[in-house]
């Protein structure tokens, strides 16, 4: 235990002697820590997660009622980061030492360099507050505006808070894509079966796409899973810049405290998911690749 | 090598990839040109604030410690009394009160013919059902069990009259049920179905049966709370004018800012001293500070002992001694301190009590006022017979080792940064070495309640009745032998304080009480043993184009106005115009037009270029 979360819960508030021993009998901290480790142990093994020390109730409603904004906030910068990635890396590789291949890189080099924190803020200044030019056209908080009803114009107002935190992300984790299947690519481009396709007259795009990007493909699938593993975590960062209300800032309130069941609950669901996303980017790659299966 | 065929896309590709086009840019279309709701941009008006951001624990009065919670409650429960804009207790739902001869016996005088926002009549009844809820039950207790350890009897003999017994004395009672700092008094028939699960009653069915200004319709977790107004409520002459109040949840101050000048924030009382100054000169933004409510000060360990006198911890003994404490006291330069690390929107420290309750304030007198003199600092550890050593640090006389101290700071406060690097550098001029322990908030409180420090930085709000925060310096609070039970700031045991501490209790007269309380001070002041630095303005922003009435009282000779109570922050803002919002739709209409336009001709030119790869290829 590294510090006391009854003071740090209580602090600035008036609080006897008696009230602190009866929350620490509450949250279990009378009880002595092997005690409690295997409370927690058989408490994991039975799917119960405990009861968080702050919010005063279960970690599973808790890490469930944050899963939702997490996996639409990660989700969306995944996938958008994946594509544009990908579609930058191909064509970054297939032209590589072109004017396009030396900007791509070099922009997404700089961007994957940046300070999350410190993008986001930029980012947060230029299109929220307004820049120059640039009037403010995106909030700057949250995940939906209280003042917005019904399902359509939610929705919207939905998309419209998830642009800033998602192009965050996407800013700043794409260029690993681009670098990936850039050199992917390049290690393709002098394969005999690419010219064989030429041969048979396809055009230059067709190879491209029917030929050398399945098989480039193969290395990323795996750096793609592993990130999708890393989705469930959030991002701490992104989260807290845009007071996002995803596991990523619950994580960071948890530690604040220390809420240790919190902290526990969320540990175990960011393991689990990295854990299953590496299974089946495993499975995956046996599907793809008919050698892996031939083994 | 590359190689061509010049086979165009077909035309249904470019048909596809012209729909996906137009499809993106109409989503881009919606999504940008919804205008950034602002200030009054629902029906009625609507005030957004920002949430304190400790956030929200939970919604259930009884167990709920975090500020963002307190101050929910106070909107949407009554209390016995409110805090005038003076933070003096007055009538809420205690129109007036006597006591016994005895002060024993506190009889209020409840105000007829209220109604919680359900219908049902406010009675005493449901101010005794809360308060023996409390004094009976431990889960109800979590919170303010604390109020009511003195009290030994509530009874309601009728509807309009409440009596209060206390076991002794206690000349804080009207303190005890005050908005944001004390018990609020909840609806009995709601709330008496919900005492057997209570521990794990949410209080999230809404709208939340209250009374108030507000009533709580909406609490999207993390996010935001929703409030309408209680267009009956009136107190002090006064009533709520927003039609709804949205608080927000804001996870970093910056972003707050940001709200606040894009309009979707009328109000923000959360800033630091470089977001004020950088806010002071924005000609759509009023910004005023705030006489604190809290301090900063180092604490010193001049021997950590618990109840019983044994001693704990690895303090440096030297700290034992009065003159090393009242030399540091000397070497440090809080003007300075306010100064640099604060922009000078504070005030430097002097007593225990922060300035922003002026009824408690007490300053040392000519001859016992310490300030910033590093030769009387060198002259006292002179005589103290801490002699310089060759490297001009000085050799403790017992150990014959040199004066190393060990400073605790907090590792998240670039404040303390600062301050450490100040302190690091004036005393090192008078021969003592300072080392920097940068420790989580945890680790600090852990090594505080172990006695494991020298010097660390503390920082403590208060609420306007300063009991708590006098009481974590008496000897009650020191830990047991086994480690238990703490709950001092520096291990202060004084006799002559724990006496006053006692008497200031039941001072009823409350010149007298501030009397007392101004010798409790002094005790300290004179201790060296919590050197108060500063005290922090409260930096508040707000928008000049949506609000009013927002300060009230009168700024004192540095222009910093008094504290003013969140209840009546909340009642005596009201909307000024609504002209803003409007001529924000207009430029995001326009911005969001560019934006369409640019992406429809970036979509155009790069189908046009795709189409024509091959033959360029």
């Amino acid at each position: 235990m590294p510090a006391d979360p009854v003071q740090s819960m209580t602090r600035g508030h008036p609080t006897s002697d008696a009230q602190m021993a009866a929350l620490r009998r509450s949250l279990g901290l009378d009880k002595p820590i092997w005690l409690r480790f295997i409370d927690f142990v058989n408490d994991a093994l039975h799917g119960r997660l405990g009861q968080s020390w702050q919010f005063q109730q279960s970690v599973a409603s808790l890490i469930g009622s944050r899963l939702g904004p997490t996996v639409l906030l990660m989700g969306t910068a995944t996938l958008i980061s994946v594509t544009l990635g990908l579609w930058l890396g191909v064509r970054s590789g297939w032209r590589h030492g072109s004017l396009f291949d030396r900007a791509a890189s070099g922009v997404s080099l700089t961007l994957w360099s940046m300070p999350t924190f410190w993008l986001g803020m930029i980012l947060l200044v230029t299109f929220s507050v307004g820049l120059g030019p640039i009037p403010s056209i995106l909030p700057a908080n949250g995940m939906s505006d209280p003042s917005i009803s019904g399902a359509l114009p939610h929705t919207l107002d939905v998309v419209r808070h998830l642009v800033l935190p998602s192009m965050t992300m996407v800013l700043v984790v794409f260029a690993q894509y681009v670098t990936i299947m850039r050199s992917s690519i390049i290690d393709e481009l002098g394969s005999p079966y690419l010219l064989t396709a030429r041969a048979k007259g396809l055009t230059d795009a067709d190879v491209r796409r029917k030929h050398a990007v399945p098989n480039a493909l193969l290395p990323t699938v795996t750096v793609i899973f592993l990130h999708i593993g890393g989705i469930i975590g959030g991002a701490i960062t992104v989260e807290t810049v845009y007071s996002w209300p995803g596991l990523g800032y619950l994580t960071y309130q948890a530690l604040k405290v220390p809420d240790l069941p919190l902290l526990q609950g969320t540990f175990i669901i960011f393991s689990s998911s990295v854990i299953l996303m590496n299974l089946v980017a495993d499975v995956l790659y046996r599907i793809l690749d008919p050698r892996v299966r031939a083994q | 090598m590359r190689v061509g065929t010049g086979t165009r896309p077909t035309r249904p590709g470019l048909r596809r990839r012209l729909a996906a086009a137009v499809l993106g840019c109409g989503v881009a279309a919606a999504i940008v040109s919804i205008p950034t709701p602002s200030v009054g941009a629902s029906s009625g008006s609507t005030f957004t604030i920002a949430m304190d951001d400790s956030g929200i624990d939970t919604l259930n009065p009884f167990l709920s410690y975090f500020e963002g919670g307190l101050k929910t409650f106070a909107l949407i429960y009554p209390t016995l009394n409110i805090l005038d804009e003076d933070n003096k207790p007055g009538p809420y739902l205690a129109t007036s009160w006597t006591t016994s001869p005895d002060q024993l016996t506190w009889t209020y005088k409840i105000q007829s013919g209220l109604k919680w926002s359900d219908g049902q009549p406010i009675t005493a009844e449901d101010a005794a059902w809360t308060f023996n809820l409390i004094m009976t039950n431990n889960i109800a207790a979590t919170a303010n069990g604390a109020l009511v350890a003195n009290v030994a009897s509530v009874t309601a003999p009728d509807a309009t009259t409440l009596v209060i017994k206390t076991k002794q004395p206690q000349a804080n009672m009207l303190y005890i049920s005050v908005p944001h700092w004390g018990i609020p008094i909840v609806p009995k028939h709601i709330w008496e179905s919900h005492v057997a699960g209570l521990k794990d009653y949410k209080n999230d069915t809404f709208p939340v049966v209250g009374y108030g200004p507000y009533t709580l319709v909406n609490y999207t977790t993390d996010q935001y709370e929703k409030f309408a107004v209680n267009k009956d409520f009136k107190l002090g002459g006064k009533s709520p004018t927003f039609d709804n109040l949205v608080v927000q949840e804001f996870k970093n101050s910056d972003a707050a800012v940001a709200a606040l000048k894009s309009n979707q924030l009328a109000y923000y009382d959360g800033l630091n001293s470089n977001q004020f100054n950088a806010l002071k000169n924005d000609s759509s933004l009023r910004t005023f500070q705030e006489l604190g409510t809290g301090w900063t000060a180092v604490e010193i360990n001049a021997g950590a002992k618990t109840r019983t006198g044994k001693p704990i911890g690895t303090g440096n003994p030297a700290l034992a001694n009065d003159q090393v404490r009242e030399a540091i006291s000397y070497a440090i330069d809080k003007k300075k301190i306010t100064a640099n690390v604060l922009g000078g929107l504070g005030v430097s420290g002097e007593g225990y009590l922060p300035p922003g309750y002026p009824q408690w304030q007490w300053h040392p007198s000519a001859d016992e006022a310490v300030s910033y003199n590093p030769a009387k600092a060198n002259s006292l550890l002179d005589s103290a017979g801490y002699a310089k050593g060759p490297d001009g640090v000085r050799i403790d006389p017992r150990t014959h080792k040199p004066l190393s101290i060990r400073l605790g700071i907090h590792s998240d406060s670039s404040r303390d940064a600062q301050i450490s690097a100040l302190l690091q550098g004036w005393l090192k001029d008078v021969g003592i070495d300072l080392k920097l322990d940068t420790l989580s908030m945890s680790k600090l409180n852990d090594n505080l309640a172990k006695g494991d420090w020298d010097m660390l930085m503390d920082s403590w709000p208060t609420g306007p009745d300063p009991t708590y925060l006098l009481s974590i310096q008496t000897c009650g609070t020191l830990p047991k032998d086994d480690g238990t039970g703490g709950n001092t700031d520096a291990f202060v045991c004084d006799p002559n304080y724990d006496k006053l501490f006692a008497q200031q209790v039941n001072t009823f007269d409350a010149t007298q009480r501030a009397q007392l309380v101004g010798q409790m001070q002094d005790i300290l002041y004179k201790a060296n043993r919590d050197l108060i630095l500063y005290y922090p303005n409260g930096l508040v922003a707000y928008r000049k184009d949506a609000l009013t009435g927002i300060t009230s009282g009168k700024a004192d000779a540095n222009g910093f106005y008094p504290s003013k109570p969140y209840f009546w922050f909340v009642m005596d803002a009201a909307p000024l115009s609504q002209k803003a919002s409007s001529s924000h739709r207009t430029t995001y209409l326009v911005a969001g037009a560019v934006v369409v336009v640019l992406i429809a001709a970036g979509a155009v030119l790069l189908l046009r270029r795709r189409s024509t790869a091959d033959e360029r290829e």
